[in-house]
């Protein structure tokens, strides 16, 4: 199911991607418009998305895991979404927080889905909010957000 | 500027504190990066990137591409003392390194790869300084139809090179494709699938893509693990010299790494891992024992290890003097130039002599500076991995987000990251590589910007467009590049499936 259903998703960007081309100026062969490139990348999308339909030339996944797991992959596969929930909460979190707590938080996080003891997370999560926001805003001038605070 | 005269200007440019540090951080860091499992150094650059914006064009180069041959270094080791490549191009080493530390040798095994490395990254920088100045006169006489050509030559190659299917790899383009037309038309300044944002309309930035599907991807990958430990071998400074009789087994298979690894390097694809194969193929095929290899062959490390630094150097040529990366390192590269306003291709060497010379000069300095470091400091690399590499993650993927923070001061960027992370788990899920994704995003602007411009010259017409004799040429190996391969394998197969009838 998956290997079909990954170039049909492409497939249904494309169409989309192609009907928002065509609403571009095309202009003519001696003088492209706007609209030219991208209506020849999208017909290009759409014609490889389905020559993988019908040659059924899938996306095959691969499982996920590790020796540790012996061959079960939900617990690999939990550490992925924790850390990827904490990547998006970050990015949700750092326009209201300010930096230093997101990414505090975002380490905590990552580290306690991945297995560490609550006190080295923690540590490791103030250290490292603190030291990447001396290096960032301090060093090299970021303006890093920094919260109501 | 001849080669000799740029070279010593280019010295006078290297050997300046900010670009010797510059050089120093670089090679540090990428050796690093190479000794650690995971991290690549596509990743590395790609996450130090936003950390050059603040220095001169030459000093960013310098240090980006100080990581890039670092890691081919650091690679060796891992793959040497724990039997896991640090990065791809060293997969190869691991067959006989391993099997040479199994032996009590891990320290000869060490030195062989550091002095491969060593040679074979300066016999690259000389064929840089006479192939790129050679390239670039060509390329003065280059239009937009021969710019159109080269792009996408390059994106057609690149997508037949990166193994797997055919299919896949189109798809990658596609994608890459259409994101590169995010944002303003360069020619009619319309904005183009922007849904209103103002955002969108400056395009999408380069640097938060690759970061994510190399960077953050890799990071996730990592996650999958979880709490790891490594096993590593113990080496001892007096260990390091290898006899007299391997430096005689080693000598001719660094110079044949040196000019395979350089010749690979000029064309599209990940040269560096390719090389490899081809060294350590040559050298088994030529060799008068062949059994030895696999079983700790001083020649399957010698050959390899010089093979993939040489190849980083081919890698330059194209990119310093047509402006065209053949490799997702050599685009972070081109990206870094491009972020500074600077156009690799033929006039950047004599509009830019101190960019060009001052790059090439460094690379002499980096090679000698990683011999020194390699040598001695091993067991201190090594330690590296000692660190829990979920931490490591963690702490990687945080300066992956304040970095794609810092280009703009954008929380677009901080999404793109996510989104084209989490795409690139999915991809390496699902076997499918996204350097050409990451080539067709660099390169697409490029191609549509040229194309444009010959159609209007050629007043429409595509006859007049790749008739021209040098358009001509560069389609024509390109197609015979793209199409030979398998045409060759589709013979074969039919030759060999007559071949028991006819018996």
């Amino acid at each position: 199911m998956l290997p079909r259903l990954v170039p049909a998703a492409v497939l249904a960007v494309a169409g989309v991607y192609l009907f928002q081309a065509l609403k571009l100026p095309l202009g003519s062969a001696a003088r492209p418009g706007a609209g030219f490139y991208p209506v020849i990348v999208a017909v290009f999308a759409c014609v490889i998305c389905l020559v993988g339909l019908v040659r059924g030339v899938g996306f095959s996944p691969q499982a996920a895991g590790s020796d540790a797991d012996d061959g079960d992959p939900m617990p690999a596969l939990r550490r992925v979404a924790i850390t990827t929930a904490a990547l998006a909460g970050f990015c949700v979190v750092m326009p209201w927080t300010g930096y230093p707590v997101a990414a505090a938080a975002f380490v905590i996080v990552t580290l306690l889905g991945l297995g560490s003891r609550p006190w080295a997370a923690v540590t490791i999560g103030i250290l490292g909010a603190l030291g990447s926001h001396a290096l960032f805003a301090g060093l090299l001038d970021v303006p890093l957000p920094r919260g109501p605070w | 500027m001849g080669p000799l005269e740029g070279l010593v200007y280019g010295f006078g440019v290297a050997l300046t504190p900010a670009n010797l540090s510059a050089c120093f951080v670089g090679v540090l860091v990428g050796t690093i990066v190479g000794v650690l499992p995971g991290i690549g150094p596509v990743g590395a650059m790609a996450l130090l990137l936003p950390s050059t914006f603040a220095l001169h064009p030459a000093t960013a180069l310098i240090m980006l591409a100080g990581i890039y041959y670092g890691a081919m270094y650091g690679g060796s080791t891992t793959s040497i003392l724990v039997n896991v490549p640090g990065e791809a191009g060293s997969v190869v080493t691991l067959l006989d390194g391993y099997q040479m530390t199994r032996r009590g040798r891990a320290g000869a095994a060490l030195a062989i790869a550091a002095v491969g490395s060593f040679v074979a990254g300066t016999i690259g920088v000389v064929g840089i300084m006479l192939a790129a100045n050679w390239l670039a006169d060509l390329a003065v006489q280059f239009g937009p139809p021969e710019y159109f050509a080269i792009t996408f030559g390059g994106i057609l190659l690149l997508s037949r090179l990166t193994g797997g299917s055919i299919v896949h790899a189109f798809v990658m383009v596609a994608i890459g494709l259409a994101l590169g037309t995010v944002g303003m038309d360069s020619i009619s300044a319309l904005r183009r699938f922007t849904f209103g944002s103002v955002q969108l309309s400056q395009g999408i930035d380069l640097v938060p893509v690759i970061m994510g599907v190399y960077g953050v991807a890799e990071v996730l990958l990592l996650a999958e693990e979880g709490i790891t430990k490594a096993q590593i071998a113990s080496v001892r400074l007096r260990e390091l010299l290898p006899t007299r009789q391997e430096w005689r087994e080693s000598a001719a298979p660094i110079a044949r790494g040196s000019v395979v690894g350089f010749l690979t390097g000029l064309v599209p694809g990940p040269a560096a891992v390719l090389s490899t194969f081809i060294s350590y193929t040559l050298e088994k095929k030529i060799s008068r024992t062949p059994e030895k290899f696999g079983q700790g062959a001083v020649a399957g490390v010698a050959g390899p290890e010089s093979a993939n630094n040489a190849a980083t150097a081919g890698a330059m040529v194209p990119l310093l003097s047509l402006g065209i990366p053949f490799s997702p390192a050599t685009a972070i590269l081109l990206g870094a130039l491009v972020i500074h306003g600077l156009q690799p291709g033929p006039l950047m060497i004599s509009q830019r002599p101190e960019v060009f010379w001052g790059f090439i000069a460094s690379m002499y300095i980096g090679n000698a500076m990683l011999l020194v470091l390699n040598l001695p400091l091993v067991g201190l690399f090594v330690s590296v991995l000692r660190l829990p590499q979920h931490v490591l993650a963690t702490l990687v993927m945080l300066l992956c987000l304040v970095g794609a923070y810092s280009l703009n001061n954008s929380f677009l960027d901080l999404w793109v990251l996510a989104i084209f992370g989490v795409f690139g788990y999915a991809l390496r899920k699902l076997s499918v590589d996204p350097s050409p994704l990451v080539v067709a995003l660099v390169l697409g602007p490029m191609m549509e910007k040229t194309l444009r411009q010959a159609l209007f010259l050629t007043r429409g017409s595509v006859t007049e467009l790749i008739a021209r004799p040098l358009t001509a040429s560069i389609l024509i190996v390109t197609l015979a590049a793209f199409l030979g391969p398998p045409l060759v394998a589709f013979m074969r197969r039919r030759r060999n499936g007559r071949s028991p009838v006819a018996a």
